[in-house]
């Protein structure tokens, strides 16, 4: 039995229960999006679909379709992932989840 | 006289960026443009390989010498060695005699010191320095992967905004902790860039075409560690570009991939040879994912940390310094 005291972790900036808020991931794991709104209207529905799925592999399993993050195998690295990375689908604008 | 460790941030102060991860893609430029080479170096490099290759050509009239490896790419780091090559008409110049007689060639014009002969290797070459420059010089023989691998990687440079910033961080990273040697089971350069460059193909944020990568350097240089220091399933998966972009093969499906004495090894394909593993011979792969993983958490607590400092604490303070350790000369 763990002889400390069960302390509760809660962040208020993503609502995570993994990480306290000086801790989230968020502080840096922050993005640049690209100025695009000048072409935003003309290729809107062009870009919606531009997601190149034969482009998104697995580092995990390695196979094509899904990000690692996402994978259903078991995991390979013995390095846990408790607050996900960037290969997720998650990472995604919500268009293209 | 202000003395740093952190040399690249005199006059380049940025601990006024809101978002941390501006700080480290301004530091990152920062550091760029301070280890690249000054227009005298690179005068004194090409001086160097032109006084080299008239000597060759004098002295064998069939041969050419071409370079390649980072000096070819533009990926090196101070001091770092120039690779060339010897190819010639008749292709007969990698023999054991015409090495030693080369390198007393150079001997006798006063072009080379400290030379030293590797006849047995795999690969044959000259090792030597440049008396003027001091510059290291390896000259190989009649070889045309390491010329074709330069000609590729000018190409993926071109192609892929960020690969060569982030290439050098994490060469300059490699190298402080000596792991950049494959005489040690370190990472070699061009297993780097394959590395960076699959990273970059392959990031969600990259392939849907939302941020600019020269924009968001930091976060991506935290998350190149994140993805090869905690989550790439080294076990399992291979890395090849032979359709031109990078993509993960499982190991299971690369036929004629040699067996490894573990299979948590790196494998990548060689683009010009699909049996071949360039990574073979880095077999110190736990040290290198240690490093990687300890690379990730040092900046990321370096940014919990300037994020709760107030603006007078950040003053001049360096957000890539401890992990880089850059102990060069001043420049």
């Amino acid at each position: 039995q763990c002889p400390h005291k069960w302390k509760k972790v809660y962040c208020t900036l993503c609502n995570s229960k993994r990480h306290a808020r000086d801790r989230c991931p968020n502080i840096w794991r922050v993005y640049l999006l690209r100025d695009d709104s000048s072409q935003q209207q003309d290729d809107n529905n062009e870009k919606k679909q531009k997601l190149p799925i034969e482009r998104i592999y697995c580092y995990n399993c390695g196979v094509n379709g899904h990000f690692g993050d996402d994978c259903p195998e078991r995991r390979s690295s013995r390095v846990p992932n408790e607050d996900g990375s960037a290969f997720s689908g998650e990472n995604l604008k919500e268009d293209m989840k | 006289l202000l003395t740093t460790d952190y040399p690249w941030i005199i006059n380049h102060d940025h601990s006024k960026q809101k978002e941390i991860a501006d700080w480290l893609t301004m530091e990152i430029r920062d550091f760029v443009s301070y280890i690249s080479p000054s227009k005298e170096e690179i005068k004194e490099r090409n001086d160097t390989i032109g006084r080299i290759r008239d000597a060759v050509n004098h002295f064998w009239n069939d041969a050419n010498l071409h370079v390649f490896g980072s000096y070819a790419t533009d990926l090196y780091l101070p001091g770092s060695d120039i690779d060339c090559v010897i190819i010639s008409e008749k292709g007969d110049k990698d023999s054991r005699s015409s090495l030693y007689a080369l390198a007393n060639f150079l001997k006798k014009r006063g072009l080379a010191t400290d030379i030293e002969v590797i006849a047995k290797a795999r690969v044959p070459i000259i090792k030597f320095i440049d008396p003027r420059s001091k510059i290291h010089i390896d000259v190989s023989f009649e070889r045309i992967n390491g010329l074709e691998a330069a000609k590729l990687i000018r190409e993926w440079l071109n192609d892929t905004p960020g690969l060569r910033e982030i290439t050098l961080i994490v060469k300059q990273f490699l190298h402080a902790r000596r792991l950049n040697n494959v005489h040690t089971g370190g990472l070699g350069g061009f297993s780097i860039i394959c590395l960076v460059f699959s990273f970059l193909q392959m990031h969600p944020r990259i392939i849907s075409n939302e941020i600019d990568p020269m924009e968001n350097l930091g976060v991506l240089l935290v998350e190149f560690f994140e993805l090869y220091g905690k989550n790439f399933g080294y076990d399992d998966i291979a890395i090849t570009t032979a359709n031109g972009y990078p993509i993960y093969l499982p190991k299971s499906d690369w036929k004629g991939l040699q067996q490894l004495r573990s299979s948590f090894s790196l494998a990548i394909q060689d683009p010009g040879d699909a049996t071949n593993n360039i990574s073979r011979g880095s077999f110190n792969l736990r040290d290198i994912k240690k490093a990687f993983a300890g690379a990730f958490d040092l900046l990321t607590n370096r940014c919990f940390e300037l994020d709760t400092a107030s603006f007078k604490e950040r003053i001049g303070k360096s957000v890539l310094g401890n992990v880089i350790k850059y102990r060069g000369k001043q420049r």
